[in-house]
């Protein structure tokens, strides 16, 4: 009996502390999360919380003196650059080690060893895009630049000091939630973060999707539906700028431009459409349009924003640079900011650099294909998938050919959107091996002038960036600029035909032949993902970048701006205006107003009144953004399906329909095709949508008033976990803006980094904040503390410190780092 | 006494030892000490609760509860329920419940031990 109750008791408490000890399904370890000796509870942080005032690292090879401010931003003072990059990847590691970690994981298509089986689709497309083995193979091919490699390793070495360090009562508490812990990093992981990038900004085609269209329709109807260049366009580069170099010859476009599709061919790819929310703005004024005589510079990335922040603020100082800047974690130097002489910025740039070629296999081993009229071989690859929770790993086999990676094989293979590109490659200039980017800012960082400048773009590759540029010798200057295809014109357009060597990227853009504007005539420079050049630009960059209302917007505002000053660039950066609005509103409401039982419409009314902003108060924009929506939807939806699972299309641009809704308003496009006895006009659409928005929105929100009608209220801006984690993010942050807006805010992208700098003879004057804050410690009051100054549209004054010495009353503390 | 004895011994292991070192402990003091089963789980399901209460009180007032907010905003998104209770106390109510009955079973398993052999 006594050992009866004994084993029994023993059972219970061993097996209960067993069942803590590991996790559940989704379920994490809940003894070792919830002891307060080991678990989240320890990852509280109080105030400032900064290293211990004496660290002694093995790494550094002199004295490193960090200054944190204020805002804890550390300001890097030391002797030389390895101990500068070494110290930020430790700084970094310490506040961002598992966001880090996550973006490699996520680029190199390991995220289900980590979260289990719900990643597997995702690892598996990343995996077939192949960015893990470009990854090694650029740094494989960029160390042979000493200076890269040095960088690399000393940034690595800082972030492996700190994760050596680690405990486990230590870690970022995600890595006790999901349950894991960080891996050593090295500069491939780097390579892996900055591939992440390249994914974001330049992983999206349009390619099978208006290859679908062409068949359905014709290349008649898509020249005029889909246009090579807008009728309404305020290109980066100011139009009339002399091409003071001469082209190199572009290659004749073949007599046949796409790949014949055969009826039975499915075409549908994973592959997400570009996205022009994730946009930008930049500009900078020259000194004879602001106040103090010298250029003024102001930049606002739009990404997916997420906490941790995407960003890192940082200064490093060394006999070689004095840098302030935003940072991205993961990767060493700062990539937007400014020094003592000069300031730069980037914008993506929209140019068409993922192209697909349908591939002719000999069977259906895809040991072979047809090029140039042989059989090629092509190459192979097993990728192994660990997954956790799954007791053996899961194994899928990608061929490549020499245009790039098949992205799937057959229809039958399960992927994220169930959509299926059959036997098609991809030819991605994300996975170009040559090239150090990262050099790019590692001269940036120390450049004093244009010429500086000028050096630091040629070793950018990709994603292509808008960089602009300003100095205090009154400098400013523009360049889309990255490695970009020598492409005839349109080739890309369509799918291309993988058998025929005339489809081939044949060739690169000289690099100093790349766009470029340096002190236009007009006194400004500026970008918003438009369109690069106008068509006299003697290459073709792409047929759709990102619409232009942002860019008329922020031209015609500088236009006719005199005296500048940071404030008055500021509110740019937050400017509402609707020029979307302005050109067709009072087309719409004039349609509408034929009719009097729509003018006594409250909804109606509110619009007739509506100053065209959208400010987070305005119902007027709440109606407006759902309407031009619902009438886009309606118009095209029926002949271009963008949701067609089987053969996905892509509507006309919004530009494109305004023209049409203006001089074709006969065209046979606003004809619902799914009503048969039934002609609908212009008349009927616009009406039919404006109801439509009105039922919609009444649902959803409730009826019609200032409170639940508000822009931000339906817009709703959430900024979430990187990794998803309920309740680690902030949801409804009150402010304005859209897709269309200068102040690009919508409903999951924004403005992640806001940046002015007035440039200076003596010493800069520089303001920025991102909506997050410089912790990736949720419990840290420095992890969102910017949020609420962000959505207002306000600005920190960055503290740019002259030397260590240098005395603010802003600092607030200084961590010394010393040799072990 | 033998509450004192694990709230000290636990104090000191869990600084350099995982959490679920609470179990042994538990389990060779009160395979020591214990007259009675209930008492056995007493002590040592009082002393954790105490420690863990105690300690978690201090590292969640120095944070201003933001990380125990966080971790509640977590889990209540996923167990519904948890948002009609009130946060602070339902969130050490479950982390002193973890600890308590890990120690407790094993301060019991630990009084039969002694029972078996003597």
């Amino acid at each position: 009996m006594k050992f009866v109750k004994f084993i029994i008791s023993l059972l219970a408490a061993a097996g209960l502390t067993y069942a803590l000890n590991r996790p559940l399904g989704a379920i994490p370890a809940l003894g070792r999360l919830f002891s307060p000796f080991e678990g989240f509870w320890q990852n509280g942080e109080s105030k400032l919380n900064l290293p211990p005032t004496d660290l002694q690292l093995d790494g550094v090879q002199d004295e490193v003196n960090v200054v944190f401010d204020d805002n804890r931003v550390p300001h890097v003072f030391a002797k030389n650059d390895h101990d500068a990059y070494f110290t930020q990847g430790y700084l970094m590691a310490r506040d961002r080690l598992w966001q880090m970690e996550f973006y490699t994981l996520a680029a190199s298509g390991r995220l289900s060893e980590v979260v289990g089986e719900r990643a597997l689709e995702l690892d598996r497309y990343s995996r077939r895009m192949g960015m893990a083995d470009a990854a090694k193979q650029v740094y494989e091919n960029g160390k042979t630049n000493k200076i890269f490699d040095e960088v690399l390793n000393a940034y690595s070495a800082g972030v492996n000091a700190y994760i050596k360090q680690l405990k486990y009562k230590n870690l970022p508490v995600e890595y006790k939630i999901i349950g894991y812990q960080p891996e050593e990093w090295s500069p491939y992981k780097t390579i892996l973060m900055m591939m992440n990038m390249r994914n974001v900004l330049n992983g999206g085609s349009d390619d099978f999707r208006m290859s679908n269209a062409l068949s359905k329709y014709g290349m008649d109807v898509v020249k005029d539906l889909f246009p090579n260049y807008p009728s309404n366009e305020s290109p980066i580069i100011p139009i009339g700028t002399k091409w003071n170099f001469t082209p190199v010859q572009v290659p004749a476009v073949p007599a046949q431009t796409t790949a014949t599709l055969s009826t039975s061919e499915t075409v549908a790819f994973s592959v997400p459409q570009h996205s022009p929310e994730i946009g930008s703005n930049n500009w900078a004024v020259g000194g004879e349009k602001s106040a103090t005589g010298l250029p003024i510079l102001a930049n606002d990335p739009h990404l997916q924003l997420t906490l941790p922040s995407i960003w890192y603020q940082m200064q490093l100082c060394t006999p070689t640079m004095n840098v302030y800047g935003a940072c991205l974690p993961g990767a060493p130097g700062v990539v937007i900011g400014f020094n003592k002489d000069v300031a730069w910025g980037v914008t993506n740039v929209g140019s068409d650099v993922m192209d697909f070629y349908q591939i002719k296999f000999k069977d259906n081993t895809k040991k072979e294909y047809w090029y140039n009229g042989a059989w090629k071989a092509t190459s192979m690859r097993v990728e192994e998938f660990v997954v956790k929770g799954r007791p053996e790993s899961l194994k899928d086999t990608v061929f490549s050919t020499h245009h790039g990676p098949i992205v799937y094989n057959s229809a039958s293979d399960k992927n994220i959107n169930q959509n299926v590109p059959v036997g098609h490659a991809m030819r991605w200039v994300a996975l170009e091996k040559e090239g150090t980017d990262l050099m790019a800012f590692y001269y940036l960082n120390r450049a004093k002038n244009y010429d500086d400048y000028h050096k630091a773009l040629t070793y950018y590759v990709a994603p292509a960036q808008n960089f602009v540029f300003a100095s205090n010798q009154n400098d400013i200057s523009i360049s889309p600029n990255g490695k970009l295809p020598l492409k005839w014109k349109e080739q890309g357009k369509f799918i291309m035909d993988g058998s025929n060597p005339a489809h081939d990227w044949q060739s690169w853009i000289p690099v100093d032949q790349n766009p470029k504007v340096k002190n236009p005539a007009r006194g400004f420079v500026s970008s918003a993902n438009q369109f690069s050049t106008d068509p006299t630009y003697p290459y073709y960059l792409g047929w759709r970048f990102a619409p232009s209302e942002r860019a008329i917007r922020i031209n015609e505002r500088l236009e006719k701006m005199h005296k500048a000053t940071v404030d008055s660039l500021r509110m740019l950066q937050n400017d509402n205006f609707n020029v979307e609005a302005r050109r067709i509103l009072p087309v719409l409401m004039k349609i509408l107003n034929a009719d009097s039982t729509e003018t006594n419409n409250p909804a109606y009314q509110t619009l007739a009144k509506w100053n065209m902003k959208n400010d987070a108060n305005e119902v007027g924009a709440t109606i407006f953004e759902r309407w031009i929506k619902e009438l886009r939807y309606i118009v095209f939806e029926d002949e271009f399906p963008m949701k067609d699972l089987k053969s996905p299309m892509t509507y006309p641009s919004r530009n494109r329909m305004w023209d049409m809704v203006v001089k074709e308003p006969t065209a046979k496009w606003f004809d619902d095709v799914s009503t048969k006895d039934k002609q609908e006009t212009l008349q009927d659409v616009v009406k039919h949508s404006f109801k439509a928005s009105i039922d919609s929105l009444t649902l959803k929100h409730g009826s019609m008033s200032p409170e639940n009608w508000a822009w931000n209220k339906v817009k709703s801006t959430d900024i979430n976990h990187l990794g998803r984690l309920s309740g680690f993010g902030r949801q409804d942050i009150p402010n304005g803006g859209g897709a269309g807006i200068v102040n690009a805010t919508t409903e999951l992208n924004g403005p992640s980094w806001r940046m002015v700098v007035q440039l200076d003879k003596d010493w800069p004057k520089a303001y920025g904040l991102y909506p997050g804050g410089q912790s990736g410690n949720p419990a840290s009051p420095f992890y969102d503390n910017m949020i609420d100054k962000w959505a207002k549209g306000e600005l920190n004054e960055l503290l740019f410190m002259k030397s260590k010495e240098y005395k603010s009353s802003r600092i607030s503390g200084t961590v010394k780092i010393i040799k072990k | 006494m033998t509450y004192i004895i694990i709230l000290i011994v636990s104090a000191v292991a869990q600084y350099f030892l995982p959490w679920w070192v609470i179990a042994p402990i538990a389990f060779a003091i009160c395979a020591w000490k214990s007259k009675t089963a209930f008492g056995a789980y007493a002590a040592a399901a009082g002393a954790i609760s105490t420690l863990w209460v105690g300690y978690a009180f201090y590292l969640n007032l120095n944070n201003d509860g933001i990380m125990l907010h966080k971790i509640a905003g977590l889990f209540s998104e996923n167990i519904k329920f948890l948002k009609i209770l009130p946060e602070t106390p339902t969130f050490f109510v479950i982390m002193a419940i973890i600890g308590s009955q890990v120690a407790g079973l094993s301060a019991m398993a630990g009084y039969h031990f002694r029972q078996f052999f003597k």
